[in-house]
């Protein structure tokens, strides 16, 4: 009788066998191939699974930050042969007339300089104001949750307390100007992430365990992480509406 | 009622780019687990994971709406982890070790399940652990891969040889291979079986 191989063996383990009913029933009348089929299934059985170490609850946000900030505008179209091959027939055409118009230019007769009027667009400051607000939001928010993700309290290293620095003055004037625009929500948040910022900021150089712990707990008692996600994403979608209503934008919608 | 992913990705697709956050919290975390199985590294599995994210949102046009979103993406991280293994030679052999308390400071390191064995059947002693480690890192990357599939994360033949874009047999094969090199370096160890 001819015994099952190595590969009809392992592969009768996972049930993948190619002909399941043969293999069994060759294992029911041979002794060998069934005392072989147990070794297998006993040492497999006992192979540990590798133990993933928990990524901490921060982890799904941590991941949409990095993704995020490295996420280009849109998705990009399906390619196809023919619109590449329009892009390159329109790069020709484009190339053709650039050509055209470089000789016309040598050879055609001179007029004097005009000087033309342009009307350049004028930046709503608000819009600015709340660009930049958003900004910063995001990456304090960055900064934030690496903190809380952090394995131990090497995070606190000099460069996050250089950044927990610049992202401080950033605040001061960002919350001042809040104030004055009379938008008192952004305002208080500002305050209250100031003083984490500042904690960070001032933290000694030797950090202990303690020190990380109560930096932790005052962002999470203060509900500051998810009160910066929420209000940067407010004020990320007042700049898309602004921008919408821009008159910019209905202009080149007409 | 929960949006399903296919809603999130016509979403995205019309121009909503913080959708997409939707789909990265469903799924980032289970794609981790996936990756760091092969790798076993969490700052390499973490950056596997971002970059499956980004490829997928770039070929997110591609993507069929009837398709399951969560399959899709598992295909590209393993695809991406495959690569890694690749590129990074992982069966070299010092790269590998397996402790109880890891060292988190240490990114090579595995830490095995302690629910792994009954004491009646097989005792891990640390020789077997080692062996282990060693069994683990002499697989070549599409071994690792396709036994993580088919070992760890119980999928079938023939989701391994689409997402690997093997045949069928070659897929059977790469599972083969790897059972037969951690038999070659575990079996001398184990206690035999009752």
């Amino acid at each position: 009788m001819k015994h099952l191989s190595e590969e009809e063996i392992v592969l009768h383990y996972y049930g993948d066998a190619d002909d399941e009913a043969q293999v069994k029933q060759h294992l029911a009348e041979c002794s060998a191939c069934r005392a072989e089929f147990e070794r297998l299934q006993s040492l497999l059985s006992s192979v540990p699974s590798v133990e993933v170490p928990d990524p901490g609850s921060f982890f799904e946000e941590k991941m949409w930050l990095n993704v995020r900030d490295r996420l280009p505008e849109k998705p990009a179209a399906a390619k196809s042969f023919w619109a590449a091959g329009r892009k390159w027939a329109l790069a020709g055409v484009m190339a053709i007339f650039l050509a055209g118009a470089f000789f016309a230019g040598r050879f055609w007769p001179g007029r004097p300089p005009q000087i033309v009027k342009v009307n350049a667009p004028v930046a709503d400051p608000q819009r600015v104001v709340l660009v930049a607000v958003g900004d910063h939001l995001e990456r304090s928010q960055m900064l934030l949750v690496e903190i809380m993700n952090a394995d131990d309290k090497s995070v606190l290293d000099e460069a996050t307390q250089m950044q927990a620095r610049d992202l401080l003055n950033t605040n001061r004037l960002y919350r001042v100007s809040a104030q004055q625009a009379g938008d008192p929500r952004i305002a208080h948040l500002l305050d209250q992430l100031g003083r984490v910022l500042a904690e960070i900021a001032n933290a000694p150089s030797q950090v202990s365990d303690n020190d990380l712990r109560d930096i932790r707990s005052r962002i999470q008692s203060d509900g500051l992480l998810f009160k910066v996600r929420v209000v940067g994403s407010e004020v990320n979608s007042r700049v898309r509406r602004m921008e919408q209503n821009s008159p910019a934008a209905t202009q080149q919608r007409l | 009622m929960q949006v399903t992913d296919a809603a999130v990705v016509a979403q995205v697709l019309a121009g909503d780019r913080d959708a997409f956050r939707i789909l990265v919290e469903r799924h980032s975390r289970s794609l981790y687990h996936l990756v760091y199985r092969m790798t076993g590294s969490s700052e390499d599995s973490e950056e596997i994971v971002q970059d499956t994210f980004l490829r997928a949102f770039k070929a997110l046009e591609k993507f069929e709406l009837r398709s399951n979103f969560g399959t899709w993406v598992y295909r590209i991280a393993t695809n991406r982890t495959l690569d890694f293994l690749k590129s990074k030679k992982m069966n070299d052999t010092q790269q590998y070790r397996i402790a109880e308390d890891p060292d988190p400071d240490d990114s090579r390191e595995i830490q095995l399940a302690a629910t792994a064995a009954t004491p009646d059947r097989l005792a891990i002693s640390e020789q077997m652990k080692s062996r282990m480690a060693q069994a683990l890192s002499l697989l070549t990357p599409a071994e690792r891969v396709a036994f993580t599939m088919r070992h760890m994360e119980g999928r079938s033949i023939d989701e391994i040889s689409k997402t690997l874009n093997l045949k069928s047999s070659a897929a059977k094969n790469s599972v083969f291979r790897a059972v037969q090199k951690l038999r070659q370096q575990l079996e001398p160890f184990a206690s035999p079986a009752k």
